[in-house]
């Protein structure tokens, strides 16, 4: 401990260097809390419904049980929503199932993490076994790590410097129910395991807040020449959507119309169970210079329009602005890139390539991005998850995966569909002329409309790029 | 096309870069004409739309033009006054000392300020909307990927209101991609493009500002009849350039990169002479001094720093292009016209008025007077042909004589009393780019007749203006 001294016995105290010896003593005591924070650790404050659900997964025969924790982490206070189970696999074997297999875990929660609205997000791993505590100290360690670098790496953004990096693992022995919770430093591959404090709360999130916003996406994407496939379209889509993250991310955020101090506190939790609910508007520019190189060979474009629903929720504990906006943009970013991997996977899996189904020399196809859909959670307060839905799937489709990925019980009347909506002009259910041919839809989960044309189609007027087909 | 005059107050200068993108599915000329055209179409539109917005700089305010200019914060409504904005930007003077300052500020000066304002795009919009759908084309053709940097200037009066200008800069920004369009169409060649770039320039009252659109890329000497229309259409003498990239006006907001001083006499009170006037150099220079560029000319250097000063003019006002020369270069083209020895690079030795002209002639192809006086007092006397100077010429002169060169920057003459001063710029001055130091030392300052040691004799360099646009 060091001890600071802020004046010397011989000088005489000089009134007007108070308030900077003030200011002085402050960031001591905020440093020496920092201090004492890092030796107590972290401390998570988690739903009170969780212990219930972590109690009812002890009760069953299987061991182990892992899962993820979801929740939001501030500098402050780390917050836990929601406990979910890995899913059994269907073709495990007996033996199989009791042992933990990471890539299922990190799968599943590379999946969930793409069902996480703005703000919440996979922020550890649990473990339920009678296995020896150190033991599974180091399968949760593993499992954290390689859970947290998976998401980390699909992310289009680059991370903050006020992003916390810590996440929790938490082993319970089904049998005394004894918790042991942890933090690791996932930025530290060499991080050791530190204490930390597992508190059960009831009403966790009723005063948590919403920031949302609905935004137009317009993108335009050349194809290389004589590489038009769909793993060509992917690498062309990643790099445009890279560019255009950036802007988002560079891009001026207003809430409820305002410009905030980034600093400054959004009023929040100060009325219980009261939504507290936010528009965010976006303000964006071109960054880089392009003036040379202007015109090159192409082989095709591709582009992204329509508009997309974003959300993000903060915890109640004094949110500043800043948190809201980059919430806010990194849940727009990912949104977007999710529907357009969703596509592609669905597109690179039922390997619909052009050139194997038409054979004319121009071809033109519309693929409907899935749409989002919300589902609030249980708990009181403004909380949901979401999913996404293709334009030829039902809710019933909806509800499966989200009992099957996020062990939720919902029904379709709890859907919140309304904030997208299907995209409604001709392009996406035209009957083609006769004489064309027809993309066969698979006849298993059919996820997406392909029509090859070669007729000019009346199309969205926004996209400026669709336009000139009427010339030819 | 704008116009400042003395009812403008404040400038407004929005600047953005907008995406221009398209594809091009055929190499016919005049579908791709239609293509271009179009996709400036969608710009323009872009323009008119509700998504665009004017974020001003340094400022909390935002404003929607195309919304009835709805602005925020909420202090800010349509009719509030263009020049009340001021309040509201902070400038580099302020120190952030945690005070928002920014709205005490109220500057009372003769010259119109500048506020620039930054064109952005606003991406979200009340929903719900249509989910987005993904094309892929599949078709050999080639793809146009530009930015268009705009760049419009709008004047207002002392009584405009926002709206009033929003509707100017709204109309600014549209009529510059129409002039872009135009400018693309001109100078597209199969399949290249050039990018269309907006330049500013100050015109001779009360034309003002003016804003031309050229293609980037293309240098001055194959512009010579777009300029040839436009000293038409301004009804521009056609003997001194205005419209050469050199000319741009530079904006009082912009620091120049280099970090030379721009004409600091202006900082300068001029003297008042019974029946007398004040004949100044025209346009903009810069100060060159010594130990300036890390060379350590202290005691030898003087003409050569006159003499980038007068290559600085010529650079500045578009007579050339190339960069004001070093002291090796200065001394190397002395040695090429065979008047100094090789030896004579690399050395201390100094020149005078004669070499000044010889190197202007070779380096720059320029051609000057040379004026001679046989005793400093005589110049006393030469206040008409320096007043002629500074009218039609209007270029910085160089003088050596005793043991120092100068610069003179105009004269204050009286044609009745005969009386007169000499604005000097003193290359010898060895400290920082301070204009304050520089102004109250005299560095560059008014000097009387007995500046000049008045038993020695002088040869002074008048730089003549080539007759070209």
């Amino acid at each position: 401990m060091h001890f600071f001294c802020f004046w010397s016995a011989d000088e005489p105290l000089d009134l007007s260097k108070l308030p900077a010896f003030l200011v002085e003593v402050l960031a001591t005591v905020l440093l020496l809390l920092n201090i004492f924070h890092e030796i107590m650790g972290r401390g998570y404050i988690v739903q009170d419904d969780v212990e219930g659900y972590l109690s009812k997964l002890c009760e069953q025969k299987a061991d182990p049980v892992t899962g993820l924790l979801i929740g939001q982490s501030s500098t402050q206070r780390d917050f836990v929503v929601m406990a979910i189970r890995t899913p059994q696999k269907e073709e495990s074997a007996a033996a199989a199932r009791n042992s933990v297999d990471k890539e299922w875990v990190t799968e599943h929660a590379r999946q969930v993490s793409r069902m996480l609205p703005g703000g919440l997000s996979v922020v550890g791993v649990f473990i339920i076994t009678d296995a020896d505590a150190k033991d599974a100290l180091t399968t949760l360690r593993q499992l954290l790590f390689a859970v947290e670098n998976l998401i980390s790496s699909e992310h289009l953004w680059d991370p903050a410097d006020d992003d916390v990096t810590d996440c929790v693992t938490l082993h319970i022995n089904p049998k005394t129910r004894k918790t042991v919770c942890r933090t690791f430093d996932i930025k530290d591959p060499k991080s050791v395991a530190k204490p930390a404090d597992w508190k059960y709360q009831s009403g966790l999130c009723s005063s948590w807040a919403t920031v949302s916003c609905s935004l137009n996406v317009d993108m335009l994407l050349p194809l290389p020449n004589n590489r038009t496939s769909t793993g060509n379209m992917e690498e062309c889509l990643k790099e445009g959507l890279k560019a255009w993250a950036h802007q988002i991310e560079s891009g001026l955020c207003l809430i409820d119309g305002k410009r905030l101090p980034e600093d400054s506190e959004l009023t929040v939790g100060q009325r219980r169970n009261v939504r507290q609910t936010y528009t965010a508007q976006l303000l964006i520019t071109t960054e880089n210079k392009r003036l040379t190189d202007v015109i090159e060979q192409c082989g095709g474009s591709v582009s992204v329009t329509g508009a997309i629903h974003s959300r993000a929720y903060l915890h109640s504990n004094k949110p500043k602005a800043r948190l809201a906006e980059k919430l806010l943009k990194r849940d727009v970013v990912s949104t977007v890139a999710t529907r357009v991997q969703m596509m592609l996977e669905e597109l690179l899996a039922s390997d619909q390539e052009s050139k194997g189904s038409c054979r004319d020399k121009q071809q033109k196809e519309l693929f409907c991005l899935p749409h989002r859909i919300f589902c609030p959670l249980k708990v009181s307060g403004p909380l949901c998850v979401c999913d996404y839905q293709f334009s030829d799937e039902g809710l019933s489709e909806v509800t499966e995966r989200l009992k099957e990925m996020l062990d939720i019980d919902a029904a379709e009347e709890d859907l919140d569909t309304r904030q997208e909506m299907t995209f409604e002009i001709t392009g996406c259910d035209i009957t083609p002329e006769p004489t064309q041919e027809k993309v066969e839809a698979p006849e298993h989960k059919k996820n997406y409309i392909g029509v090859a044309m070669a007729t000019a189609v009346a199309l969205l007027a926004t996209a400026a790029s669709m336009l000139y087909l009427n010339d030819i | 096309m704008v116009v400042v005059d003395s009812e403008t107050t404040t400038v407004l200068r929005v600047k953005g870069l907008l995406e221009f993108r398209c594809q091009l599915d055929s190499t016919d000329e005049q579908l791709v004409r239609n293509v271009i055209s179009r996709t400036f179409e969608t710009l323009r539109s872009q323009v008119k739309s509700e998504s665009c917005v004017l974020a001003v700089s340094n400022s909390p305010l935002i404003i929607w033009p195309n919304k009835d200019a709805y602005a925020t914060p909420e202090e800010i409504t349509p009719s509030t006054l263009c020049e009340d904005m001021h309040q509201w930007i902070q400038t580099d003077e302020q120190e952030s000392s945690g005070k928002k300052s920014s709205k005490k500020k109220s500057k009372k000066s003769s010259v119109a300020s500048v506020i620039n304002l930054r064109l952005m795009t606003e991406v979200t919009k009340p929903g719900p909307l249509s989910a987005p759908i993904l094309t892929k084309t599949v078709l050999k053709s080639h793809f146009v990927s530009v930015t268009l940097p705009l760049d419009c200037v709008v004047c207002t009066g002392r009584s405009d209101t926002i709206k009033d200008a929003c509707e100017q800069l709204i109309e600014a920004l549209t009529h510059q991609l129409c002039e872009m369009e135009k400018v693309t169409l001109q100078n597209m060649k199969g399949m290249t493009l050039l990018v269309p770039e907006p330049v500013h320039f100050l015109l001779p009252e009360p034309k003002g500002l003016v804003t031309v659109v050229y293609p980037v890329g293309v240098p001055d000497s194959q512009l010579v009849a777009q300029r040839k229309e436009l000293h038409q259409q301004f009804e521009l003498p056609d003997d001194r350039p205005y419209f050469r990239r050199a000319n741009a006006y530079h904006f009082p907001n912009e620091p120049y990169k280099d970090g030379y001083l721009r004409n600091p006499h202006l900082a300068l009170t001029h003297p008042t002479l019974d029946n007398g006037k004040v004949y100044l150099v025209q346009g903009i220079y810069s100060y060159h001094h010594y130990m300036q560029d890390r060379v350590d000319d202290n005691g030898w250097g003087c003409a050569y720093r006159s003499l980038q000063t007068i290559c600085s003019w010529f650079q500045q006002q578009g007579y050339v292009e190339r960069p004001v020369p070093t002291h090796k270069e200065i001394q190397q083209a002395l040695v090429d016209v065979g008047d100094k020895q090789a030896s004579f690079v690399g050395s201390r030795q100094w020149i005078g008025s004669i070499e000044v002209q010889a190197v202007l002639s070779h380096l720059l192809g320029l051609t000057s007077k040379i004026l001679f006086v046989s005793q400093g007092a005589e110049l006393a006397s030469k206040g008409r042909e320096l007043a002629n100077h500074f009218l039609t010429e209007g270029t910085p002169v160089m003088i050596g004589g005793g043991v120092l060169a100068h610069t003179i920057l105009g004269v204050a003459w009286s044609e009745t009393t005969g009386q007169i001063r000499y604005l000097i710029l003193d290359p010898h001055y060895t400290g920082a780019e301070d204009l304050q130091v520089i102004t109250d030392k005299g560095w560059c300052g008014w000097k009387g007749p007995d500046f000049w040691d008045q038993t020695a004799y002088y040869n002074l360099c008048l730089p003549q203006r080539p007759k070209v646009i």
